[in-house]
């Protein structure tokens, strides 16, 4: 079956999969995390704590995106491009 | 020849029964406290299974040990954490932890761990030792006997020391594991997101104040 798609729908169809590389890409980048977190651990170990023999850890506000959200917002984007391509494919019958 | 032999006896037995402890200037009995408003000190949780790796970790710990400085077998304490207080970097997750199917923190507000014996001591330098411990550790109100090992590290006042607290500073670094089942923490999530065995890592520093 041979899909024909208007020049509307391709540049829609593109940008969505534009905004799902970018996601995938920054999700990688990220440390392909599974699930978002919302705060990091931090290492503020100093030369004092190396000579005690401790490390020191705290946690930092700071948001890492997870395959979680990822795969949420992939979903809204196809959901919204669907929906595009079937209003841009409805018009064009109309126009013929 | 049976004197010599009970002599020699007698000091190997001697020998064997000297105290271990640090070799630095301070001496005598200290009381170290852990209660550090920097929010410096740790302790954490870490949980592997195929799907997840989950590290939790509060700054929130207090508590107070006590020794002889040339005689580590006589250390005794108490050190707690706020159950509230421990993050896993995921806010949804530290709503579950502090739930009543988790550690149920309003109910038990702090975990807790009592100091009973130490063991095998090894110097690993003048200030610094290896031993084995074993306490009382209570979590979610089950209290349990755990065993571990931790490396102690001394250090005697100076200009240096001085930057974190005033006093001599002992440096604890403890690791011992937890079977959650134990302390009464069983749910479907245990062995498939959450290991059924945890480890535990304490990372902290505590001044002295004489005694």
């Amino acid at each position: 079956m041979k899909i024909k798609m208007n020049r509307n729908q391709i540049i829609v169809n593109l940008i969505a999969l534009s905004f799902i590389v970018i996601i995938i890409s920054y999700w990688i980048i990220q440390g392909a995390e599974i699930f978002t977190k919302t705060k990091i651990l931090v290492d503020k170990t100093s030369e004092l704590d190396k000579m005690l023999g401790v490390k020191n850890e705290v946690w930092v506000d700071k948001f890492i995106l997870g395959l979680d959200y990822s795969i949420f917002a992939i979903a809204i984007i196809v959901a919204i491009t669907i929906l595009i391509n079937y209003i841009l494919k409805t018009k064009r019958k109309e126009s013929l | 020849m049976n004197k010599f032999f009970v002599s020699f006896l007698a000091f190997v037995f001697s020998f064997s029964l000297h105290a271990q402890g640090f070799k630095v200037s301070s001496s005598g009995e200290k009381t170290f406290d852990f209660t550090d408003k920097g929010k410096r000190n740790q302790a954490s949780f870490f949980s592997t299974t195929p799907l997840e790796d989950i590290t939790g970790l509060t700054n929130d710990v207090n508590g107070k040990v006590s020794l002889k400085v040339n005689d580590i077998k006589s250390l005794k304490g108490e050190l707690s954490v706020s159950t509230a207080s421990i993050k896993t970097g995921i806010d949804l997750r530290d709503e579950h932890l502090r739930d009543e199917n988790w550690l149920d923190a309003t109910k038990y507000p702090n975990i807790k761990f009592t100091l009973k014996e130490v063991s095998d001591v090894k110097q690993l330098a003048d200030n610094r030792l290896q031993i084995k411990f074993s306490g009382d550790f209570t979590l979610k109100g089950v209290t349990k006997e755990i065993s571990g090992d931790a490396t102690l590290t001394y250090l005697v006042e100076s200009e240096q020391t001085k930057q974190r607290a005033p006093g001599d500073l002992l440096g604890v670094q403890a690791k011992f594991k937890v079977n959650l089942s134990d302390f009464g923490i069983k749910n479907q999530i245990i062995g498939q997101k959450v290991a059924e065995v945890v480890d535990v890592s304490v990372n902290m520093v505590g001044s002295s104040s004489s005694k």
